[in-house]
């Protein structure tokens, strides 16, 4: 994380991250994963293509999914973005992060992140998704460990604590 | 060999959560690209765009110009500090020795292969400078077809293996050509099972940090084996255990693809000597999907002698296995022919076996282990002709299976492989329920009449678990493995376990703590495990081949049994009992009838540290800390995959109706992260037989290049699954756990493939290679194949 | 995998875009949503010196319909897909869309991106083409409006030269017209392997006065399969044999090529049963 001026073709990007207020420098060909990874010390973030299949660097952009191995740093100025680092309130856990913990809906935990984001997003679309609904939500997510058992029990939780809460 | 994890047993065999989750959960894994050390640079690599030629010139000088540019080398630079790598087995003196430069010296074998590597400032800087690297080939003509390979005058790719053979192994028991000679019916099959590749969703990556002024080096990487990758990259690079410290931290899934050295893991610590600073790779997709290693690729030939009444007699087999252009390093291309050859006989009693295995080299990249190697092909092979000879002989294919079948008794087969019992028949009779065997036959009967065409796909498997040496050598490839485990009770009664294993996604840190606890009768959260580092946990073999559960639960054991030992000398002399008459309770240690006898085990931890000679018995040694070892017996798994599909015989598509799995992996540790490794590895399997192919054009251009091509299976392409476990205790590991990971990689194509020629039964087809996307389905019809 | 340098610019109008654009000529790239162009910037295949960011200019931002639904050119997918003025005038461009990548893929791909990417196993302009849409161009001399059918000319190649799309204008649904839309891809969201959209006016005899059967992944472009267009009109959309002659006329005009993912073979086969399947759908209850 840079509080240096940018220079040559760099330019600084401002935004909201998480809630608060982030400045970073980036030049434009930057992608916004590595600013968010790098630059802005965010590492929860993954990359797992840099073409846009995987959904490992999926986050939220104004409230909704993007990859942000698609976008560039500069391209984010002004924006507000959530990642998942910002899921958790303190040192809990957010109820989706805890569905996944109680139905083993990650092993490895890489493309945990791009799940959890997702899942969140579909859940405030349709708080009371199918299975169907669920799986055609998540289908851009690519999961390598689970088979997607416990992804999609996991989502089907998190809806039902959800809305008991709600 | 029972030693107390059965009894009174508290974690073991509960679905604990796990401890890990936590910081995955909230982004805080720490995986080899969240590494950042101070100057620390970043490399790039120049790769072939040929899948075979010669390099005439290399001209790095632009390159070297460029902003950012720390470094640019070629294996001229590189050759004074490291040793190419020579892959051959000792114990099998029938491979070719094979060189290995780290970066290309003079010939290029397949498109990816690293030719330049440059660091940079930034990894954008470094890309910038590849594209100014000048590098003048002159294109060989490639081979891409491992049998074409064979032929007399097909292209050569290495001067010292003269055939393109890299080992031809011959092996026989039992009267074959008797058999043969003798049967009623000979049944022949050629299976060709596609190229593909783990594709873990965390590419590769290493940081290296040579410190120059103590001459130590210390790598972090993505590694399923530290110790092991201690001990081939310091081979290479003159570097001894005191000097080379690897790590492997957080890992985005390994399935055996990293269980190998790479080029890179020599070459990166070189660059990192050279320039005095710390220097970090992290492999893109596309260098991930070209250049890292394929696997499974066999064309198996397959003949069953049989009897009228379908009693297999005999089995003959040729494994012609792709290996790529260089042998995986130092595992061998063997891995994959060799697996699939041995394990033909699979859950059928055969007398009489014969294979012939050819590991062949190509243009194409290396062929390493992924999860099921070869088991997995060669057992689709074998149990697409068994459905096969059924339909021929007017057997239905679960009789016929059944009527072949070894019982569910410990038995010795033809290869020597010691199963040691299981529910081979037991889990059969459970899927048939499970699936409804008779009630689909009427629905498949039914759906006919209506024009839509269900098929079933039933595939029973037995799974080689805990790899160790004794696995290794039944499997053809004999290798020494160790594991060592240590378990430490700290003075607060805390334990630390370490262990030679590599947890990335199987929650050791779980399941190794549910053991720990169980033998010093502590809870799970006061279990710590370390491993994955060379510095700081016990050597072993790493994690792949389902081993850990066993060979460090194992180890685990002998060593908590050592520590429990050291607290009863104590316990007994501090509550004056003879050690026989107590026992361990939740926490404590008691008198046996007398609860109110007895003492903490946090309180005896502490002493057994500090209590000095007043309280501790004569002659104790202070401390409470073992390290063991374990190298298990051949142990083996089972079950069944079965799938029920509905076809579209006009656009080949394939809808997945229902998909049952009933695992046998002995004692289970932990049941739902049971339920996760069958679920995972079937996933994979169904990847492997309906999406996902390395697909090599004739020229031996690389066409599945990116991911739109490289085809994962997501959340649409998977079906929800009914899972059921048996636990056939096995009688002869420690704890009678076998380990589970592989099953669904082993058995779910095999199913599918199955599934898809019963539905497409009434338009004559058959199958005879794998993948099968919707152009391959439609194409088994052979009215469609004939262009009618 | 990362980018070649480029210099930005953020448009803030459709002019501004327009003026950069004639500046810098082919040296220039328009970003959109990104989902197509930025893989190909990452992976090198794709170096413009020059790239013109347009996610500001909201004037092509816009949902329009009256007499016939305009849709702006940086309309996001997701945001099409679920608008009611959609739904309403073009069903079947509701259910092209859903079958477009995944919905991280769609909340941030844009209409005219996907459409001016003229990949040819792409859902939406086969679509276009069906339903007789018109692509608006803004360029340095002036706006012009451009048939679909004339808008996709071969593989990434339309009819656009140094021009800005900035609308999609799509006829709306009336009686006695009905389409419908259907693909074979490996895995959902994926690129199909072949798609055909049908788009069918039926008479007050119900016999087919007017079809338009249009392909995707056969060709370059999509591919108006005309010999099937004359064999249906004047008959019945429930008539099994004027069906099974579309479907075999359909298998004889087009001329697909193979991939890794699909024999020619096949997708000339699937493509007479799409054709077919659309028809089956399109064909009044």
């Amino acid at each position: 994380m840079s509080a240096r001026a940018p220079s040559g073709e760099e330019r600084v990007v401002q935004l909201v991250v998480n809630g608060e207020k982030r400045r970073g420098i980036a030049e434009p060909r930057l992608l916004l994963v590595d600013f968010i990874r790098h630059e802005l010390g965010l590492r929860g973030t993954h990359v797992g293509c840099e073409h846009g299949v995987c959904g490992a660097c999926t986050i939220r952009l104004d409230g909704e999914i993007v990859r942000s191995c698609l976008m560039f740093a500069v391209q984010a100025d002004g924006a507000t973005l959530e990642t998942v680092e910002g899921l958790a309130p303190g040192d809990g856990l957010h109820p989706i992060q805890q569905a996944f913990r109680e139905k083993h809906g990650l092993q490895c935990g890489f493309c945990t992140p791009g799940f959890l984001l997702t899942a969140q997003t579909l859940l405030e679309e349709n708080p009371d998704p199918t299975e169907y609904e669920i799986r055609e939500y998540l289908s851009g997510n690519v999961c390598r460990c689970t088979g997607y058992v416990g992804i999609v029990d996991a989502v089907h939780e998190a809806a039902r604590v959800m809305r008991t809460q709600a | 060999m029972s030693t107390g994890l059965l009894d009174g047993r508290r974690f073991v065999g509960a679905s604990i959560l796990r401890n890990e989750d936590p910081r995955f959960l909230r982004g805080q894994g720490r995986f080899v690209d969240d590494l950042e050390l101070p100057n620390m640079a970043h490399c790039a690599f120049v790769r072939s765009p040929f899948p075979h030629a010669r390099i005439s010139s290399i001209d790095l000088s632009q390159a070297r110009e460029a902003p950012g540019v720390l470094g640019v080398f070629s294996w001229a630079d590189i050759e004074p500090y490291a040793q190419p790598f020579v892959t051959q087995l000792d114990t099998r003196p029938e491979l070719r020795p094979c060189t290995r430069y780290l970066l290309s010296k003079d010939v290029v074998r397949h498109v990816g292969e690293a030719v330049v590597a440059i660091v940079a400032r930034s990894r954008y800087e470094a890309e910038d400078a590849c594209d100014l690297v000048h590098v003048e080939y002159e294109p060989m003509p490639a081979v891409v077809d491992a049998e074409r390979a064979l032929e007399p005058h097909a292209p050569l790719l290495h001067d010292d293996i003269p055939d393109n053979t890299y080992a031809h192994i011959e092996w026989e028991a039992g009267d074959v050509d008797g058999a043969f000679a003798s049967a009623d019916h000979v049944f022949s099959k050629r299976f060709h099972a596609g190229r593909h590749m783990a594709a873990a969703l965390e590419t590769r990556g290493i940081v290296a940090d040579w410190d120059l002024s103590t001459g130590e080096v210390t790598c972090w990487s993505t590694c399923q084996y530290p110790h092991l990758q201690q001990v081939f990259v310091g081979m290479s690079l003159g570097l001894s255990a005191r000097q080379l410290r690897w790590v492997s931290p957080d890992m985005g899934g390994g399935f055996g693809h990293r269980s190998n050295t790479y080029v890179e893991d020599a070459v990166v610590p070189v660059l990192s000597r050279l320039l005095g600073r710390p220097v970090k790779w992290i492999e893109d997709r596309i260098e991930d999907l070209a250049a890292s290693t394929h696997a499974k690729e066999l064309v198996v030939y397959l003949d069953v002698a049989c009897r009228a009444d379908g009693r297999f007699l005999a089995f003959k087999t040729h494994v012609i296995g792709d290996g790529g252009c260089y042998p995986s390093h130092p595992s061998t291309s063997l891995i994959d022919p060799m697996t699939a050859a041995t394990l033909m006989p699979g859950l059928y009693d055969i007398p009489a076996f014969r294979y012939v295995v050819d590991s062949v080299v190509t243009n194409k990249a290396p062929a390493h282990a992924y999860r099921g190697v070869g088991w997995g092909p060669g057992h689709t092979a074998r149990e697409v002709l068994v459905d096969e000879i059924a339909r021929a002989l007017d057997i239905d294919r679960i009789e016929l299976r059944l009527r072949n079948m070894i019982s569910d008794e410990p038995s010795t087969n033809v290869v020597g492989m010691n199963y040691d019992g299981g529910s081979y028949r037991e889990s059969v009779r459970r899927t048939l329920d499970a699936v409804d065997y008779d009630g689909f036959l009427g629905r498949q009967a039914q759906a006919r009449t209506e024009g839509r065409y269900l098929g079933l796909g039933i595939s029973p498997f037995v799974e080689p678990t805990a790899w160790g040496s004794k696995a290794a050598g039944l499997a053809g490839i004999p290798i020494q493995f160790f594991d060592f485990a240590s378990v430490t009770m700290e003075p607060d009664g805390s334990v630390t376990l370490t262990s030679g294993t590599h947890n990335h996604g199987q929650g050791h840190e779980t399941t190794l703590a549910q053991v720990a606890a169980d033998q010093l009768g502590v809870q799970v959260a006061d279990v710590k495990l370390v491993s994955g580092d060379t510095g700081t946990s016990v050597r072993g073999s790493g994690t792949y081949a389902s081993r850990t559960a066993v060979v460090a639960g194992g180890a685990i054991v002998r060593a908590a049994g050592d520590v429990r030992s050291k607290l009863f000398e104590l316990a007994a002399h501090m509550m004056e009992a003879s050690v026989e008459d107590l026992e361990l309770g939740e926490g404590v240690i008691q008198v046996k009838g007398s609860p109110d006898r007895s003492m903490p085990v946090a309180t005896l931890a502490y002493l057994a540290y500090l209590g000095g000679p007043s309280l501790q018995p004569e002659g104790f040694e202070p401390g409470l800390t073992s390290t063991r070892f374990y190298d298990p017996p051949d142990t083996y798994a089972n079950g069944v995959v079965a799938v029920v599909v509905e076809v579209d015989p006009e656009i080949g598509v394939v809808a997945i109706e229902q998909l049952v799995a009933v695992e046998d992996c002995g004692v289970m540790l932990n049941p739902m992260i049971v339920d996760g490794q069958v679920a995972g590895a079937i996933a994979q399997g169904l990847g492997s037989a309906l999406l996902e192919e390395c697909v090599y054009g004739e020229d031996g251009q690389f066409l599945s290049a990116t991911l739109m091509d490289y085809l994962y299976p997501t959340t649409m392409d998977v079906p929800p699954m009914r899972i059921e476990h048996i636990e056939t205790r096995s009688p002869v590991t420690i704890g009678g756990v076998k380990g589970v990971g592989e099953g669904g990689t082993i058995a779910a194509p095999a199913a599918i493939l199955n599934a898809i020629v019963d539905a497409l039964q009434p338009f004559g087809a058959t199958v005879d290679r794998s993948p099968l996307g919707p152009s391959d389905v439609l194409a088994l019809i052979p009215d469609v194949a004939a262009g009618r | 995998m990362k980018p070649a340098r480029f210099e930005y610019v953020a448009a803030e109008s459709a002019d501004e875009a327009v003026s950069v654009l004639a500046e810098h000529g082919h040296d220039a790239a328009l970003l959109a949503g990104g989902q197509s162009l930025v893989p190909l910037m990452n992976m090198r295949m794709a170096r413009p010196g020059v790239v013109i960011d347009l996610n500001r200019v909201r004037e092509l931002d816009t949902i329009r319909l009256d007499g016939v639904l305009e849709v702006g050119a940086l309309v996001r997918q997701a945001r099409a897909q679920r608008a009611p003025e959609v739904a309403e005038a073009a069903p079947i461009v509701v259910s092209a869309i859903g079958q477009i990548g995944h919905p991280a893929i769609r909340s941030r791909g844009t209409i005219g991106g996907n459409v001016a990417h003229a990949d040819a196993s792409s859902e939406l302009p086969a679509v276009l083409v069906a339903l007789g849409a018109e692509i608006v161009a803004r360029g340095a001399g002036g706006t012009r409006s451009i048939p679909a059918e004339a808008f996709f000319v071969t593989h990434f190649t339309t009819a656009l030269s140094g021009e800005l799309l900035t609308h999609v204008r799509i006829p709306r649904a009336e009686p006695g017209v009905s389409a419908a839309f259907v693909e074979v891809a490996r895995r959902h969201g994926d690129f199909a392997l072949v798609g055909a959209a049908a788009r069918v006016r039926v008479g007050a005899d119900g016999t087919c006065a007017e079809a338009r059967l249009v392909l995707s992944g056969v060709a370059g472009a999509p591919f108006r399969a005309a010999r099937a267009e004359e064999a249906i009109v004047g008959r019945r959309l429930d008539d099994a044999s004027a069906l099974a002659d579309v479907e075999r006329l359909v298998r004889d005009e087009v001329s697909p090529t193979s991939d890794v993912h699909a024999t020619a073979a096949y997708r000339k086969r699937v493509a007479g049963v799409l054709v077919r399947r659309s028809l089956e759908q399109a064909a009044p209850r």
